[in-house]
């Protein structure tokens, strides 16, 4: 029966893809309704189109902390957005570009930026949230304009789950990135009794309990979980409470802002000797230079980055000659910002119509299911694939250990 | 209604708190003590070592929060208003201390390029960093007041206070705008290095007693008993005691009551940036936003302490720093939760004893 029903819901979510794609061709008949150059598509699509006029700007948004502890993740990642908008912003005439706007990694400003976008008729999509925390709040808003996104880096598992039509990711979720690290503290650091600390955030929370989920499976001990208060500049407390229970290791779900100064307290507190181990949130410049001496030998978990290619080679160029640094040592998450920003140029591209009278339409639902139907799209990164539900990603997360005050890959 | 039977009301309403207090009172200390017989007796989860170190933290913790909180006590026990703007002249304190190390941080005394200012004299550039610190401090208290609260002197109660929360807002934003949002890292001289200290052997476990926290704590104190010492004994400390028991009356004696709210001010000013040194010395992360939370702490702990009572709010800000600290780990609860303990605490103080552990001193008098 419901195999039924999704096998119904396919065909008609490739007949709408296919009705959009000829409507495409150039070569198609004029397809506006009375002449004044409206394709009929925008009259049937559920939520109408996004009409460009000569010299108009077809705006990507993305919603990310671009200011505060963890702006580091914000800027890079939309850096790595524009360089997408350098390469591939062109259709017709018609100029694309990244509207990046801070939403502090918060929901609250998650569900501001997502209504800003909303009330803006020029953003088709968004590439984005960054954080998973934003990206929850933003979702109903956009599920009601037909904004479709695709994070590149918002790694929640529920966040696939709870149905959207509007949410994609290209980000590996929480549930590989949680057990591996499980497995990994488990059976190659040969650590047995772990501390699971979290930032209270759903994603961080998240993380933590799948972590310490797995490491119990295993046979390891979980001696405390313990959740910290976000934004505080002083966790000794928690550390000594934890320090008291012995653990060998202590993995952290939660952000650079929080996760450095729990390194840096580590050693006042009795756990100088045992491993950090963090998560995609702890990774990047800002961990190393407010860490230190203190995060020598800190793990993190990240999306692997991109095997040596052309196309990848050409993005370090870029990235380095603009942004005068090296591409990745910010977040783990700059190549990710280029694909997803790509894709949805080509999503966009791949739907939008040029009418008679010279303005650019971009159907709004058709694109929601180009994004989720988007197939081998090739970036640097890897080649993507959404599923029915829309996680395009199927890579599993790489480890990284800081060594001599840099990342480098661990063994 | 008549007068009666409204008194009839106050009064059985009077009656039932009469009942209800103590009950309530006896609920908590029952569910206190089961607590504490759970963790201490039962349990057992921490070692003399983890109080200890508990300990230490909540001492340091609640000797910048009493510095905050002097600054509260003076200028209620004086005008009767609670300057919400506090917090912010502390955070200003601390992007000025911040400053001052980066400067220093950035002078080289020899070729060889470690030697910086900050390492090669750091008691001078300790010093400068507090000076600079607390005269920023004191001018932006001394200013507040003459722009944001002395045209409202003879407004309503309420007026004053909502100005504080707008001078708070404003301080705010404008660091924000003048110095980014981003996270500073304050980089202290190599004798206060942040993480190392005295260690002390505990049940075979090695205690920290870090620098950064003993010179805190140790500083704040010498502050505090300053400062008790210019109220009690100088003759600025005694015009400030008698406006706050009447401005008028005061004035009449020949006090100067401007001059003296303006050094109430400045004092109280000097010793929040006092306390935002400190905090970036300790802490080590300075931002826009790293006074709000202080601000409210402190003004828990002058409540604490008795609102108006000096000594009360140096005793509060000790006792609500050591509560937050010890006390997640004595109630074998979230660590979290601290933050609920120190506000859950503040609402039984005010229940049990409205005017503050050690009385709200100079505003009985006023009355």
């Amino acid at each position: 029966m419901k195999a039924k029903k999704l096998f119904v819901v396919m065909i008609v979510l490739s007949f709408l893809f296919t009705a959009c794609q000829t409507s495409n061709s150039p070569t198609d008949s004029p397809s506006g309704s009375a002449g004044d150059g409206v394709p009929a598509v925008c009259a049937s699509d559920a939520f109408g189109c996004a009409v460009f006029k000569k010299g108009d700007v077809i705006k990507i948004g993305m919603g990310a902390p671009m200011t505060g502890g963890d702006a580091s993740y914000g800027i890079d990642i939309s850096q790595g957005g524009m360089i997408a908008i350098q390469d591939f912003g062109e259709l017709n005439g018609f100029k694309f570009t990244l509207v990046a706007e801070d939403d502090g990694g918060t929901a609250e400003g998650g569900a501001a930026v997502a209504n800003k976008f909303a009330s803006d008729p020029a953003v088709v999509a968004v590439a984005g949230h960054i954080y998973s925390g934003a990206t929850s709040a933003a979702m109903p808003v956009y599920e009601k304009a037909g904004i479709p996104l695709l994070s590149p880096s918002a790694s929640l598992p529920a966040l696939t789950t709870m149905g959207s039509q509007v949410f994609n990711r290209i980000v590996f979720t929480d549930a590989r990135q949680g057990p591996p690290a499980a497995e990994y503290l488990f059976n190659k650091l040969g650590k047995r009794k772990l501390a699971a600390l979290h930032d209270g955030s759903d994603y961080g929370k998240g993380l933590a309990e799948a972590v310490a989920a797995r490491f119990a499976e295993l046979g390891g001990e979980v001696v405390i979980t313990e959740a910290i208060t976000k934004g505080e500049t002083d966790y000794t407390p928690v550390l000594s409470a934890v320090a008291a229970k012995g653990p060998d290791a202590l993995y952290f779900g939660g952000y650079t802002a929080e996760g450095a100064v729990i390194v840096n307290q580590m050693k006042q507190t009795g756990l100088e000797d045992i491993v950090f181990f963090g998560c995609d949130g702890t990774y990047g410049a800002d961990f190393l230079s407010r860490t230190g001496a203190n995060g020598e030998n800190a793990f993190a978990t990240i999306a692997p980055i991109p095997a040596e290619s052309p196309e990848k080679a050409a993005f370090d160029a870029a990235y380095l000659e603009q942004f005068g640094k090296e591409a990745g040592s910010l977040s783990p998450y700059t190549w990710n910002g280029y694909d997803a920003t790509g894709a949805l140029i080509s999503a966009v591209k791949s739907v939008a119509v040029l009418g008679n009278d010279g303005n650019l339409y971009v159907p709004r639902g058709a694109l929601v299911t180009a994004v989720r139907t988007l197939k081998d799209y090739k970036g640097v990164g890897g080649t993507y694939s959404c599923d029915a539900t829309g996680e395009c990603n199927t890579l599993p997360p790489m480890f990284v250990v800081v060594k001599d005050g840099a990342w480098v890959p661990a063994e | 209604m008549n007068v009666t039977s409204i008194q009839k009301l106050t009064r059985k309403g009077a009656r039932i708190s009469e009942i209800l207090r103590p009950l309530l009172g006896a609920i908590i200390v029952i569910f206190l003590l089961y607590r504490l017989y759970d963790v201490f007796i039962v349990q057992q989860e921490y070692g003399p070592e983890t109080w200890l170190r508990l300990a230490i933290a909540g001492l340091v913790i609640g000797s910048v929060y009493a510095l905050i909180a002097i600054g509260y006590t003076l200028v209620y026990g004086i005008l009767f208003m609670i300057n919400f703007a506090h917090g912010e002249v502390m955070m200003l304190g601390a992007y000025s201390g911040f400053f001052v190390f980066e400067a220093f941080k950035a002078i080289k005394v020899s070729t060889d390029p470690l030697v910086t200012f900050s390492n090669a004299y750091p008691v001078l550039s300790v010093l400068i960093a507090f000076l600079v610190g607390m005269s920023v401090s004191a001018l932006a208290g001394f200013s507040l007041e003459r722009i944001a609260y002395r045209p409202l002197r003879k407004a309503p109660r309420l007026v004053p206070l909502i100005g504080a929360i707008g001078a708070s807002i404003f301080l705010q934003n404008a660091a924000q705008l003048l110095f980014s949002p981003q996270l500073r890292d304050v980089t202290n001289p190599e004798i206060l290095a942040r993480g190392s200290g005295w260690g002390i052997m505990v049940n075979g476990s090695r205690v920290i007693l870090p620098y950064t926290g003993v010179f805190t704590f140790f500083l704040s104190l010498i502050l505090l008993a300053g400062l008790y010492l210019v109220v009690q004994k100088t003759r600025l400390g005694r015009s400030m005691r008698a406006v706050a028991l009447d401005k008028k009356t005061a004035s009449l004696m020949g006090i100067d009551v401007d001059r003296t709210i303006s050094l109430t001010f400045l004092i109280s000013g000097a010793l929040a940036g006092a306390a935002g040194v400190m905090w970036g010395i300790h802490n080590g992360l300075v931002y826009y936003f790293v006074g709000f939370i202080p601000g409210i702490k402190a003004f828990t702990a002058a409540v604490l302490g008795g609102i108006g009572n000096l000594p009360g709010a140096m005793l509060g800000g000790l006792f609500l720093g050591l509560i937050e600290s010890l006390g997640p780990a004595a109630l074998g609860i979230d660590f979290q939760l601290k933050d609920v303990i120190a506000f859950v605490l503040l609402i039984i103080v005010l229940i049990f004893r409205p005017s503050g552990l050690l009385g709200e001193r100079l505003a009985e008098e006023k009355l």
